[in-house]
């Protein structure tokens, strides 16, 4: 009898050890990304290594772009207006700040006027520029009076810039920055990592699903998937390069995510330099790119082949991947019309710093070749890229991506370092923007895309693929990127690790 | 020696301020703009005006030196444009990630070095010494970031004996930081071990063919006898400078193995701030390293005496 008796208790213990450490999922997770941030400031940077940490993570926005790029509530639960020129926005009760207290309709104001301040040195502050009066009703409502009519409205209080912070908090921004996120700054040890533990306060129950997330910075691509083949980290987030995936897809430790990003690469061409002002050149170029074949040898085939500005996860993005199609012989017979039948030099710079600049480059130039162009390819750090390129326009063709959402704007400025200089595109997307009516904006933007694609002001390559590698039992990553945001409160352990 | 020691400092100085007169000018002629790299391409140029005001960036070179130099001599060599930390701080922060590695690398360097290029030379023109030849002329010719991506693989993702990078500071155990740095130590010392060797056996080998080792043998001392104490004490001048240059050359060295191993180290601490043009921090860090490797230098020749002690500094 006793016997029996310490062995049903043995039994027992060890079938409830068992079962503690099957239902026990870890409670932590490390991630990888390439950069560091500059500063957790995102009042004061515009760096995507900044919002990948700090945005909708540890601080949020009134309203918030979702997986799908859609503007969802957030601290706000709702909003409303009847003329489109005053947004009033009711916000959601008992949110607290990571120091405690209650997030008030004082604080957005604060938060708002202090952008708008040219003395804060934000960095956007042409998206607070249509901002007339900022109205507190009650402690959990607040009215923005617009100038104008202004569409972006919503978005830019969404975007990062736009997080809501305590005032008491301002001094701290740069390195432990204080929000209402689901995880509070607990440890950045500058150069390797930064720690961030859960805010047992979060407005939204269950939320996040780990205690803690500690981001290590390892620039180097082999470095990082060394990182994780060793198991020192469980996620890489950004940084590794479009030839790992087909290794890491055969790996049964890993789950790949390949999805869609906001990051359109393009192949910038000097509107004002001869002779790409000549649109027949400049379609000739395009014509005589081969987009599948550059996504195909530069990233591995990773990357969606794009043919306007527009990115798929825009709600007004119209596919015109085909609009300009590869064919050689009818860039021949355009240069020739253009003046060109024995193609033109040209230098291609790019800025190494992103690797598919240069490869993309390397395809591009073999590419032009066969068509009489002859482009010799020049590398240049990326302050000088900045400098050179971006600021003074001192270039013929360059490659780039550009991450930012809803950036058509840029070719409505002819001071933009493409040059692209056309009063009816400049007017269209006028329009555009003071427009309201859904149905009447997009086809707007379907106008302003088509008239990229065929004026050709650059070449439109591809779509910068999201890659994230993660252990298996590691779930709740988004799939696409509309925002350059890791958000991590809904990524947690499934199994044990 | 007083004189000798006051001259060093005299020179010192002058070629600490010629130092940071290069770096100073080097980093402003570079194009690029801090302001810029801060607030990225979509910024509003009013800010970056504002900015670059703020920054001091708008003063004359000239002045901005003056200003930079006079805090440097009190010791406060100014704050971080992307971190907003004094410099100082942020130096002394890395320093635990990099000195423990140079001087590992450098203690693995000689540890390895030394004794394969005096057992190179004894061996002279034999089985041993090609191979010890070949070997170093491998280990020349492989680049550090590539056996430091060899290591990680073999050592952390294969055996999984070390972490494959990162650094989680003292802390938590000497044994865990050296840990952390033994294979980045390795790999950082390998091609400087390789130098070596080659620098070694040659030194070895001019001495062995001196009058006074041929009559320490005639005399019949044993073999061992003969190298070790006339032979290598003999050869030490020449091997102890390619040392001193090889302790410089191995912190420069630093800078591409702490990216590789993700070490927060002064090398990456000094990549980082060169491509956001930190300048404060980018001349502090070059001003450090120099002030450094002059010091190295000035070891070097103290050491010659303690070698040689014909050599006297007066």
């Amino acid at each position: 009898m006793r016997r029996t008796v310490v062995v049903l208790v043995l039994a027992a213990l060890t079938l409830g050890m068992v079962a503690a450490t099957a239902a026990q999922a870890p409670r932590a997770l490390v991630v990888q990304t390439g950069t560091e941030p500059p500063g957790l400031d995102l009042t004061a940077t515009p760096a995507s290594a900044t919002a990948a940490v700090v945005l909708y993570n540890v601080q949020e926005c009134l309203v918030k772009v979702d997986e799908s790029g859609k503007i969802v509530p957030w601290l706000a639960e709702r909003w409303h207006t009847s003329d489109n020129r005053n947004y009033t926005f009711f916000l959601k009760k008992g949110v607290r700040f990571h120091n405690g207290r209650e997030l008030k309709a004082a604080d957005v104001k604060f938060v708002v006027e202090r952008a708008m301040n040219p003395e804060t040195k934000h960095p956007y502050p042409r998206y607070y520029e249509a901002i007339g009066d900022i109205i507190v009703k009650d402690d959990y409502t607040i009215t923005f009076s617009l100038k104008a009519p202004t569409a972006n409205f919503l978005l830019n209080m969404a975007r990062q810039g736009s997080v809501i912070y305590p005032r008491e908090a301002v001094d701290t921004l740069k390195s432990a920055p204080v929000g209402t996120g689901p995880f509070t700054v607990a440890e950045w040890v500058r150069g390797d990592r930064i720690v961030l533990k859960r805010f047992a306060g979060y407005h939204t129950k269950g939320l996040p699903r780990v205690d803690q997330v500690t981001f290590r910075f390892i620039p180097d691509p082999n470095a990082a998937l060394a990182a994780l083949k060793a198991g020192d980290i469980d996620a890489s987030l950004f940084g590794l390069g479009p030839e790992h995936v087909a290794d890491l897809r055969k790996d049964g430790r890993f789950e790949v995510i390949v999805g869609e990003t906001t990051n359109d690469v393009i192949m910038a061409m000097n509107n004002s330099r001869k002779p790409f002002t000549d649109v027949r050149v400049r379609r000739a170029v395009t014509h005589a790119i081969n987009k599948a074949d550059v996504v195909k040898l530069a990233m591995f085939g990773l990357g969606r082949v794009i043919g306007s500005n527009v990115d798929p996860l825009n709600p007004y993005f119209v596919d015109l991947a085909g609009a300009v199609p590869h064919d050689p012989a009818k860039a021949r017979k355009l240069l020739t019309e253009a003046g060109y039948p024995n193609g033109f030099e040209a230098v291609l710079r790019v800025a190494p710093q992103y690797y598919y600049t240069v490869r993309a480059g390397e395809v591009i130039v073999d590419q032009l070749a066969k068509v009489g162009v002859k482009v010799k390819i020049e590398q240049i750090e990326w302050g000088q890229w900045l400098s050179r390129v971006w600021k003074e326009a001192d270039y013929d063709l360059t490659i780039i991506g550009h991450a930012e959402a809803w950036d058509i704007a840029n070719y409505a400025n002819a001071k933009y370092y493409y040059r692209y200089d056309n009063p009816k595109f400049q007017e269209l997307f006028k329009q555009s923007e003071v427009t309201l009516d859904d149905k009447a904006r997009r086809q707007q933007y379907a106008q302003m895309q088509r008239m990229l694609a065929d004026e050709a002001p650059v070449v439109f390559l591809f779509i910068h693929p999201r890659l994230v590698v993660a252990k298996k039992g590691v779930t709740g990553f988004w799939k696409d990127l509309p925002i350059p945001s890791a958000n991590l409160a809904e990524v947690g352990w499934t199994a044990p690790k | 020696m007083r004189r000798y020691v006051v001259r060093r400092v005299a020179a010192f100085a002058v070629t600490l301020l010629f130092v940071s007169v290069l770096v100073f000018v080097v980093v402003r002629v570079l194009p690029g703009d801090p302001a810029e790299l801060i607030l990225g391409t979509e910024r509003d140029p009013a800010t970056a005006e504002r900015l670059r005001e703020s920054l001091g960036l708008n003063r004359p070179l000239a002045v901005q030196y003056a200003a930079w130099l006079g805090g440097a001599v009190r010791g406060d060599l100014g704050t971080s444009i992307q971190y907003d930390v004094p410099v100082g701080r942020l130096i002394v922060s890395r320093l635990p990630v990099t000195l423990p590695l140079t001087l590992l690398a450098a203690t693995f360097m000689i540890a390895v070095a030394v004794p394969l290029g005096v057992y190179a030379a004894t061996r002279y023109r034999r089985g041993a010494d090609y191979l010890a030849m070949v070997v170093s002329q491998l280990g020349i010719a492989v680049p550090s970031f590539w056996s430091g991506l060899l290591l990680i693989l073999f050592f952390s993702v294969y055996l999984g004996w070390f972490r494959s990078g990162g650094f989680d500071g003292w802390a938590s155990g000497v044994w865990s930081g050296i840990k952390s740095l033994l294979l980045p130590a390795v790999a950082l010392g390998l091609f400087q071990a390789a130098v070596l060797v080659r620098a070694t056996r040659s030194a070895v080998l001019d001495v062995m063919r001196e009058d006074f080792v041929r009559t320490a043998r005639a005399k019949g001392l044993p073999e061992r006898r003969v190298i070790a104490l006339h032979t290598l004490r003999n050869a030490m001048i020449p091997i102890v400078t390619v040392i001193g240059l090889q302790l410089g050359q191995l912190m420069a060295g630093s800078i591409v193995l702490e990216s590789v191993f993700a070490l927060p180290g002064l090398g990456r601490l000094a990549l980082g701030a060169i491509s956001a043009r930190d300048l404060p921090v980018v001349q502090g860090v070059t001003l450090f390293v120099a002030t450094t490797i002059v010091f190295i230098n000035f070891a070097v020749d103290l050491a010659y005496a303690f070698v040689d002690p014909r050599i006297k500094y007066d």
